[in-house]
């Protein structure tokens, strides 16, 4: 806000080109409304939200990892494999409903107890073996897609599970049960990031590992909890994955992480300091979510839906990358 | 494991430690070996070779680009430039197949070039503007091909085909084009001046500003030279079918990524260099190929390749740690 208050000339262009990716997407959006009566109606938006909820909720996990592991995406935090975990823990899911007769319970807890062994396998390979978690990671995302084929044979599992149903349709105070519940995901995971004492040293980890570590910090301990957190994350996600697909496809997996690798980064693009995020990464996950809804309801041929998703992310992150340059 | 390690005097300790993913591809060999007797036959051990071809070549560029300290997702799409304007030069315009190899390669340095521009010039971070790329070129490839269907050319020149099926005193083609850029790719990043910069690049980029290196050259060739190599994979790949396959190339973008950094996590400062890749995309190809010939199931198969791609590199790591 000062650097609109000041009246240098580099500053005034600073402040202009960090609000531009929010504006660019803002003018699409009003593009959207005046072409396609209906899109800004209430059950529009709803429905972009809800489809926005499974990268939102893996973007939680991932900008956890890349918080705390730097945002140097060869050599710092990263985790690529979390769609593939949720992937895994929706296959287990949809499997022990399915074919096992469990009960709800059951089926949540073997997915989620695999959510976690995987978010753990993770943080053993980069703090201990020494793994660069961008290899980790990509390493044990085959495992875990190539797990989940096992346990669903690559088949489709249709679900029609109340606990499913509920979560795709219910919804508590008018707002819907998903929806609610990944609002509460993020608030929280908001809170503990960016408003704790725990996620401000989770931070200062990503920030300057050796700073911290001299500063008495356990820097493996905090890269540990945040592989952990996200293959949490990946678990939660996966209920949502089998709600948003009534049920668990094969398959899903690398579009899940090219869309959550580009929420959470296209977040970064929103914060002032151009850093990875935790709301960052939900706005992000909304707006793509919005874009290819809204593309689809003006009649854009879904062959250039790509391109122009490509060249949007290309432009916003251009305007923040050269209002960084001019700020600085 | 390492009793067995301690009596072989022959091999220093020290010596060891680096090539314990050696180790492990040998102790997977043998395995594999024993599992089916014909893994070992010199038709398999050919077919190995030649599955390694592409990601091989796609991987060399690669290992420039992550010797740069950047990432180059958009490699496969380079790949599948290759190969359509190669396939469409001939069918179209009934060009010469030496045209269509320069040609394609040429669409593959298109695609770099594009990347240098948002790198360099833009200032966007590697990972998300050939993020953008590798969007923007798939979706390209399927206005072009009207959703996705291929274009297939049958009547390939006969010297374009041998690209693929060739034989040069009984080697195939591909694999002398593999070897060759094997080597042009050790002499440029290992044994030559051009090299040390790029790798200076990598570890300091504001050392090698401040040293005076033109970082942002550097790195734009190296983006444009990362295109054009994995072109090169789309050219074998297009002559091998005979046609052009949309959004081909994606496939080889993760082994890529794995090879280069299996082969970085090889190397005794953590390096991206060319034989780790090489390596990387041995032991790659080898484990695919070996659980193919066990007769697996197909799903069992992929799940069996990324456990075994884990416990190795977990195996040979934590080796190399214990032992420096």
């Amino acid at each position: 806000m000062s650097a609109i208050l000041a009246i240098g000339r580099p500053q005034l262009k600073s402040a202009f080109a960090s609000v531009v990716p929010l504006a660019i997407f803002l003018a699409l959006l009003g593009y959207f409304g005046l072409r396609a009566p209906g899109f800004l109606e209430p059950a529009t938006l709803i429905l972009i939200l809800k489809q926005a909820i499974p990268t939102a909720v893996l973007g939680l996990g991932l900008s956890i990892v890349v918080i705390a592991g730097g945002d140097d995406v060869v050599a710092g935090g990263i985790d690529l494999s979390v769609p593939s975990i949720a992937v895994l823990s929706a296959a287990i899911i949809a499997d022990q409903l399915a074919n096992h007769g469990s009960a709800a319970v059951t089926a949540v807890a073997l997915g989620f107890a695999a959510a976690i062994a995987a978010g753990a396998a993770n943080a053993l390979l980069v703090t201990r073996v020494g793994m660069t978690p961008l290899l980790a990671t990509l390493a044990t995302s085959t495992a875990y897609i190539g797990l989940s084929k096992v346990v669903t044979a690559n088949r489709r599992i249709d679900l029609s599970d109340p606990l499913i149903v509920t979560l795709r349709d219910g919804s508590i105070l008018g707002l819907p049960l998903g929806l609610a519940i990944a609002t509460g995901l993020a608030v929280t995971a908001h809170f503990a990031v960016h408003r704790s004492r725990w996620g401000l040293r989770l931070q200062a980890v990503g920030g300057n590992r050796d700073a911290a570590e001299i500063a008495g910090l356990k820097v493996r301990r905090f890269l540990a909890q945040s592989f952990l957190i996200a293959g949490a994350f990946g678990g939660a996600a996966s209920l949502f994955v089998l709600a948003r697909g009534s049920g668990s496809t094969p398959g899903v997996a690398e579009t899940l992480l090219m869309e959550t690798v580009l929420a959470t980064f296209l977040g970064a693009a929103f914060s002032p300091r151009r850093v990875v995020t935790v709301w960052g990464a939900v706005l992000g996950a909304i707006l793509v979510s919005a874009l290819s809804i809204g593309f689809g309801s003006v009649g854009v041929d879904v062959f250039w839906t790509g391109c122009i998703k490509g060249g949007l992310i290309l432009i916003v992150v251009a305007a923040s990358a050269l209002a960084r340059r001019s700020g600085t | 494991m390492s009793a067995f390690v301690a009596s072989l005097p022959a091999l220093s300790r020290r010596g060891l430690a680096r090539h314990g993913f050696l180790a492990i591809i040998a102790l997977c060999f043998i395995g594999f070996a024993v599992a089916n007797p014909s893994f070992v036959g010199a038709a398999n051990l050919v077919n190995i070779l030649s599955g390694a071809v592409i990601p091989l070549v796609v991987g060399l560029g690669m290992t420039l680009v992550v010797a740069l300290g950047a990432i180059d997702l958009s490699v496969g799409i380079a790949l599948d430039f290759g190969s359509a304007f190669a396939i469409v030069i001939l069918k179209d315009y009934g060009a010469p197949w030496y045209l269509a190899v320069l040609v394609g390669i040429a669409g593959g340095a298109l695609v770099g070039l594009a990347n240098a521009i948002l790198i360099v010039r833009l200032r966007i971070s590697p990972f998300l503007a050939t993020l953008g790329t590798f969007f923007i070129g798939g979706s390209l490839q399927r206005i072009f091909t009207h959703g996705g269907g291929p274009i297939s050319y049958r009547r390939l020149p006969p010297e374009y085909y041998d690209i693929a099926v060739g034989e040069v005193f009984g080697i195939p083609v591909r694999l002398l084009i593999a070897t060759a850029l094997l080597i042009a790719y050790f002499l440029l990043l290992e044994r030559s001046t051009f090299g040390k910069k790029i790798h200076a690049v990598g570890l300091q980029s504001r050392a090698a500003r401040g040293a005076g290196l033109p970082v942002g050259k550097l790195v734009a060739i190296g983006f444009v030279l990362a295109g054009a190599t994995a072109a090169v994979g789309g050219l074998v790949a297009s002559a091998n079918l005979r046609m052009f396959t949309p959004l081909a190339g994606n496939a080889y973008l993760m082994d890529a990524i794995t090879a280069v950094f299996i082969g970085a996590s090889m190397h005794r400062d953590g390096r991206p260099n060319v034989l780790g890749t090489l390596t990387g995309v041995l032991f790659l190809s080898m484990v695919a190929n070996g659980l193919n010939l066990m007769g697996l199931d197909f799903n069992l198969k992929d799940a069996l390749s990324g456990l075994i791609l884990v416990a190795a590199l977990a195996l040979s790591i934590t080796q190399h740690r214990r032992r420096t």
